[in-house]
């Protein structure tokens, strides 16, 4: 009977230590509704720690490819994402009308894109750190001219 | 009694653990929340329409960023934080002593100019320079306008004022460039100001830099 609450002890601490690690750089959600006949609603929630793992499992030419297409925009990426990180709550633009609402901001330090509209709702939360790593990885692996 | 205590032990490990896991992410995040408070200047945009669906754009970004993430663009015309500007456009004028000129000059009001169509005043006064455009309606509406008084609804004011630290630090890069971001920092160590201030009969425009984080 001990044996088994220990084993269960082990693996509820194992699971407790991998849920913390895992939603440890936040998550990154991701939800799109269209209001039409057939509209497509996506609703996705993915722990950031995926993202930065992922990077690092995908294959190296892959990445390689990737990141030459996206080189110039690195350096600006970088930077965007390192100042993002000193506004962790901020109203950088915000478009308002009778119909139509786009906010792009920080929200307790994730980046938060919203527009709604009649036709569609988008809304998009990524933490700054996840942009940081990735344009870091990706830089890491742009080719050297 | 003594695995219960055991249990008790280890979801408190577990509990702190997790805290203490959790710990860099929100200590992180209050001390760059209270980087972000202190005195910074932002430049705010704001556009104000009447028209149709009323529309309200408001732009806010901290200067410091700007002054940040421009030098790392590089497109076109924009390098390095510059705009260079096609030296065919800067042959015929000598920026330079233009400016020069105007900042030893005494206050005053340097241009004026007066027609049916636009009033334009360009002035010096206490370091800044301004520039105020009034265009006035257009000949046609004044004729339909009912008292034949012109039609003060359709009168559009635009007014720009600008430190002149920072026009020279615009001007302070090579021949043919503006050094947008040397003008950012100037614009920062100014202070508060009110940069352009748009309006006519539907919509209203306003750039201004002050150190709150978001547009009243």
């Amino acid at each position: 009977m001990l044996i088994i609450a220990k084993i269960a002890l082990g693996f509820g601490a194992t699971l407790a230590a991998g849920g913390v690690y895992v939603f440890h750089e936040g998550v990154i959600n991701v939800d799109v509704d269209e209001f039409r006949p057939g509209g497509s609603h996506v609703h996705v929630w993915v722990p950031a720690t995926a993202v930065s793992l992922g990077m690092r499992v995908v294959p190296r030419h892959h990445l390689e490819h990737a990141a030459s297409q996206v080189q110039p925009f690195l350096p600006v990426l970088r930077e965007i994402a390192k100042e993002l990180k000193r506004y962790p709550n901020a109203k950088f633009v915000e478009v308002k009308d009778a119909t139509d609402y786009v906010f792009i901001g920080t929200v307790d330090g994730k980046i938060r894109i919203d527009a709604v509209s009649d036709n569609e709702t988008v809304h998009l939360r990524i933490p700054v750190e996840t942009v940081e790593d990735v344009a870091d990885r990706l830089e890491a692996d742009a080719p050297t001219i | 009694m003594n695995r219960i205590s055991r249990g008790v032990v280890t979801s408190v490990a577990c509990a702190a653990f997790a805290a203490v896991s959790f710990a860099p992410i929100s200590l992180a995040q209050s001390t760059s929340g209270s980087s972000s408070t202190a005195k910074e200047q932002w430049i705010h945009v704001r556009v104000e329409s009447t028209e149709d669906k009323g529309e309200t754009v408001r732009v806010n970004v901290p200067v410091e960023m700007a002054e940040k993430v421009l030098p790392a663009i590089n497109k076109d015309n924009l390098r390095n934080g510059k705009v260079h500007i096609d030296s065919a456009h800067m042959d015929d004028v000598d920026f330079r002593a233009l400016l020069d000129a105007v900042r030893t000059s005494k206050d005053g009001e340097y241009v004026t100019v007066q027609s049916r169509e636009n009033d334009v005043r360009v002035a010096k006064n206490n370091g800044y320079l301004y520039v105020y455009v009034t265009e006035k309606p257009s000949a046609k509406s004044t004729a339909k306008s009912e008292t034949g008084k012109p039609n003060s609804a359709k009168v559009s004011k635009v007014e720009v004022k600008v430190p002149m630290k920072v026009v020279d630090a615009l001007f302070s890069a090579g021949k043919d460039e503006l050094d947008i971001v040397a003008a950012l920092r100037a614009l920062s160590a100014n202070g508060d100001t009110e940069l352009v201030n748009v309006k006519d009969s539907e919509n209203t425009v306003r750039v201004w830099i002050d150190s709150r984080n978001v547009a009243d």
